[in-house]
């Protein structure tokens, strides 16, 4: 649906003429006239007012009975009281009776000093009760979840959580078990409340009956410092306020920003601050000695990772997606010019020709975050947004539940989108090549190229994507890989660069995977997309990075808060080519597997609560982190490592400060002209809708389409098999498809609250596949290919395709990144 | 010329014509004679002087000294829970308190949580009683202790076992009419 166009009407609140949009609700209204009118349960962020209570009371001329002002649309030539005789006895009576029931145990409430209620009773209640009868009692305090305590005694029943469960997640586990006097909040059958989003629910309460249970008791309001910073834990890049006590993080907040989060946080985001003060945390630098990494000093740790300018030529790196712009930046000049390296890499979705990747970056393709609500269509194309941009998730549903957005969903897993869809195509793991082909023909009209009777997903989806309204955004995700070549086609079908809300959306496999795209952390480009010079070699991108390292051809590795081991695929060549490899310098926050076996040097990596630097959303919002708390212990920034590195190697990068390595950076990417900190400020700019960085984004190079893939530096790479199409499963064996869970992040297992929810190992079956091999849910699985094996339990998904499996990666132990080959055999452990 | 002239806004002092050399005597020691007369008359009442630090002065009961806190009497909980208001109402900012949860196994105080860490930094408190003030459950008063000098800063922090404990009365209470 288009956004809706906005009148602005005149009304009279308390004798003052005030101007307000026509329809907006009476208590938003009210602030353009700075009058401030109580309430408990408005908060347009979950969907219509519900009135429920009654704290917003007041009177408007001819209208005999009072009216709540969270419910009264506002109308042209209005006269609203809100000082009345009449409006303030109402008041204190909803104040007196919304405390007949709640307890007076402020002092250990954790609400107690930003507490609604308080502030509320103490402006608008008479200060006294006339109430002598007892207080309702319950069972004090309980685990709503392992994150979420709650205290029903302090409950004012403002319907916020529930309406926030049923409404805007969707998971439809809250509700208000039975009526009147006795009602109270709770789970239908009182099991835990887990769920994705379970932690909005506690910012949500205006009382203190949702509390957080890592943060109980952990500070009062008094006490402690509010810093803004972003969440780099995904590419939904969330606006946070990170709650600050003697140098120590404690909670997460939401700062909202409408046009990124909505004001939501997912409960990764908001409970995994506790890995940033984890013991297991590495927060010195570390050297490996008699086969062990040791604590070593600084200079001595320098000193070792220095060695790299004796492998000129033959070193190759890789950035994680925590990394910010300036690092990915200075990580790149560190290669390119000290160095004299071109392998670098920060994509996941493997080889990319440059005309492709500018095409897919083009600011006029680019839809905003909020495009989502506003779209006809929306397109949800090869990732699951709940595990790879949880935000977004929410954004979809919001769009589809209040503005009538219809909903595609294309994946080869089924999605938890699946419900809300008006069309699901399911296409086989490694499908996404021929299916986003027959799309692409579809979508032209060619029927005989769109297929046979396999492609009637792909033809009813064009016919939904052509006549469903102009505005179609599709949102994809960079895991598709190589079929990516086919999406400008698409957009140039549909006619998404014409129209300013449809668009592309794409979610990288990092959090900051498109700023360190922009940034210049690609094998092929420089920084901004920019052509290599004739002279310059083009790289080797991740995959052929880790072949030439297990041969020998590159002998030192350079890892940028990432661990190929864990994060990409095919661990075992990862682990040759780390073992092989003489240096291996990381920057890494904690030790796993391929950074403890195989570092050389291990850097003490900031966490974001650390960080000063620049992110990109990817709708291309260019953010700035703040430190929220100094370096714990012996960590220091990483653009500082990166800028003495390059000193070491005789390469001055003149970086005296992070903001320095920002100007650089400016400098160095034309569509950034002209950015400051200052304009960055704390929310941000989309850099796609600035007049000047639309006309200085860099042509294509080439055609995309003529373009097969990087030019190649190594060996000569096969075709990607995804060409050829996915193999049929055969002999029993089933195709392998993987998932990356919103869990599985070392982050999440260094936090102790999050421990219930780390990913293992779990096979997706489909029931007729489970039925057959006489696996029943929650059994233990083996999980096996060319003599390759491991464990994992199973789990019956009915939207699961039949002959197929999914597997987990990302995770620590049993990652579906052991196999290589498209087909597995599932049998019972 | 002096850059600055006064004008009219010179003022000439007056002078009291000089005296004689009796009455310039008088005037030079007169009023000591006078201050004497009133130390001669009270040297027969005896010594006032308070033998520091072996006798001390009797406080008034509403003296602010060194801060106690308080436990049950029945239960022998802590009455303090850890809500921090003191804290707040501190305006030195010298009360430290971190608050945990108590277990029905480990039950430090009466409510739903407790002060693990409850510090008052003597070498700051301005004694103005605000912390007894803000308290909601009686939990800190003030106490007639006035003597806490020491050897280092960090002795002055004083914990909440130290606060806890029954203090060595070492000050007299001055009684009712004294």
């Amino acid at each position: 649906m288009p956004r809706p166009e906005h009148h602005i009407i005149q009304f009279t609140i308390d004798g003052r003429e005030v101007r307000a949009i026509e329809g907006s609700m009476l208590v938003d209204a009210a602030k353009h006239g700075d009058v401030e009118i109580p309430y408990f349960c408005y908060e347009p962020k979950l969907g219509n007012p519900v009135g429920a209570c009654r704290m917003c009371l007041v009177e408007i001329e001819g209208i005999p009975k009072l009216q709540t002002s969270c419910s009264t649309p506002v109308k042209d030539g209005m006269v609203v009281n809100t000082q009345t005789e009449r409006v303030r006895h109402a008041q204190n009576g909803v104040v007196e009776f919304l405390l007949v029931n709640h307890p007076l145990d402020c002092p250990v409430c954790d609400k107690g000093g930003e507490c609604p209620l308080q502030d509320i009773s103490f402006g608008w209640g008479l200060g006294r009760s006339r109430v002598i009868e007892p207080k309702r009692h319950f069972v004090k305090p309980l685990a709503l979840s392992p994150l979420v305590a709650i205290d029903r005694e302090r409950c004012i029943l403002c319907y916020r959580c529930v309406r926030f469960s049923q409404e805007v997640s969707e998971d439809y586990q809250l509700v208000f078990a039975d009526r009147g006097a006795d009602t109270f909040v709770a789970t239908h059958d009182g099991h835990p409340y887990v769920a994705p989003f379970s932690g909005n629910i506690v910012e949500l309460c205006p009382v203190g009956a949702l509390t957080s249970q890592p943060y109980r008791f952990r500070a009062r309001p008094w006490e402690i410092e509010g810093a803004g910073s972003i969440c780099t834990l995904c590419p939904s890049q969330c606006n946070v306020e990170l709650t600050v006590r003697d140098e120590k993080v404690l909670r997460v907040l939401s700062r909202e920003h409408d046009e990124v989060d909505d004001g939501w946080l997912c409960d990764k985001g908001r409970f995994a601050y506790q890995s940033i003060h984890a013991d297991e945390r590495v927060t010195a630098p570390l050297v490996r000695e008699g086969g062990e990494l040791r604590e070593a000093g600084w200079e001595r740790a320098l000193e070792v990772a220095a060695g790299l300018a004796e492998h000129k030529g033959r070193a190759g790196a890789l950035a994680g997606g925590q990394a910010t712009n300036e690092e990915g930046f200075l990580l790149a000049r560190l290669m390119r010019e000290a160095l004299a390296c071109a392998d670098i890499d920060s994509r996941a979705g493997g080889p990319m020709a440059l005309g492709l990747t500018q095409a897919l970056a083009d600011p006029k393709l680019q839809a905003a975050v909020p495009d989502l609500e506003f779209a006809h269509t929306v397109l949800v194309l090869g990732c699951e947004p709940l595990d790879d941009a949880p935000i977004l998730d929410l954004w979809i549903r919001k769009g589809v539940r209040r503005r009538g957005v219809k909903l595609a969903v294309a994946t080869a897993r089924p999605s938890a989108l699946d419900a809300s869809a008006k069309l699901v195509v399911r296409y086989p793991p490694g499908g996404e090549h021929a299916f986003l082909v027959a799309l692409a023909a579809a979508l032209a009209g060619d029927d005989q190229a769109a297929g046979d009777e396999s492609n009637n997903g792909a033809r009813a989806l064009a016919s939904l994507l052509t006549t469903g309204g102009e505005d179609v955004v599709i949102v994809w995700g960079e895991r598709i890989g190589p079929a990516a070549a086919q999406m400008p086609a698409i957009a140039e079908h549909l006619r998404l660069a014409e129209r300013e809300g449809a668009g592309l959306l794409e979610v990288p496999a990092g959090a900051n995977g498109r700023g360190l795209r922009e940034a210049g952390v690609l094998p092929g480009a420089g920084p901004g997309y920019a052509e290599l010079g004739h002279d310059a070699p083009i790289g080797r991108d991740a995959a052929q990075i880790a072949a030439a390292a297990a041969a020998g051809e590159l002998t030192a590795l350079y890892l940028l808060e990432t661990d190929p081991v864990r994060d990409r695929a095919d661990r075992h060549l990862w682990n040759s080519a780390l073992a092989r490899a003489s240096l291996v310098v990381a920057h890494a926050s904690v030790l796993t597997d391929g950074i403890r076996e195989h570092a050389s040097v291990v850097f003490p990596a900031e966490s974001y609560a650390e960080k000063e630097g620049t992110v990109v959303h990817p709708d291309g919002r260019v953010q700035r982190l703040r430190a929220a708390i100094g370096h714990p212990d012996q960590v220091r920034a990483g653009w500082s490592v990166l800028a003495e590195l390059g000193r070491r190697a005789g390469h001055e990068l003149e970086v005296p400060t992070s903001a320095a390595a920002f100007a650089q950076l400016v400098e160095a990417v034309p569509f950034y002209a002209g950015l400051t900190l200052d304009q960055l400020g704390g929310r941000g700019v989309r850099w796609p809708a600035r007049e000047l960085s639309s006309r200085s984004f860099p042509a294509p190079s080439a055609t995309p389409a003529a373009e097969p893939g990087w030019v190649q530096a190594g060996a000569p790479r096969p075709e990607p098999s995804e060409a050829a199409g996915p193999k049929r499963p055969e002999n029993g064996m089933l195709r392998l498809g993987t998932y990356r869970s919103i869990w599985a992040a070392p982050e999440v297992e260094l936090s102790p609250a999050l421990h219930f929810t780390i990913a293992h190992q779990q096979v997706e079956l489909s029931p007729a596949d489970a039925r057959r091999l006489g696996i029943a849910s929650g059994v233990a699985v083996e999980i096996a290919q060319n003599g390759r094996s491991l464990q994992g339990i199973a789990a019956i998904r009915t939207g699961v395709p039949d002959g197929t499996a999914f597997l987990a990666e990302g995770i620590a132990a049993d990652s579906a990144n052991v196999l290589t080959e498209q087909l597995v055999e599932v049998r019972k452990a | 010329m002096s850059p600055y002239d006064p004008g009219e806004d010179v003022i000439a002092v007056q002078r009291a014509p000089t005296s004689g050399a009796v009455r310039g005597t008088y005037r030079a020691f007169g009023e000591t004679l006078r201050g004497l007369k009133t130390t001669f008359a009270r040297i027969v009442e005896g010594t006032t002087t308070i033998q520091y630090p072996e006798e001390k002065t009797p406080v008034y009961p509403r003296f602010r000294g060194r801060h106690k806190l308080h436990r049950f009497e029945d239960t022998g909980l802590e009455k303090c829970v850890g809500c921090s208001l003191c804290a707040a109402a501190c305006p030195a900012d010298c009360i430290r308190v971190v608050a945990a949860e108590n277990t029905p196994e480990h039950r430090i105080s009466a409510g739903e949580r407790y002060a693990a860490v409850y510090e008052i930094n003597l070498s700051r408190c301005i004694f103005c009683g605000y912390c007894e003030v803000a308290c909601p459950f009686d939990a800190i008063t003030m106490g007639h202790d006035y003597e806490m000098s020491d050897y280092s800063r960090s002795d002055l922090i004083f914990t909440k076992e130290m606060l806890l404990a029954e203090p060595i009365e070492r000050t007299p209470l001055r009684n009712e009419g004294e």
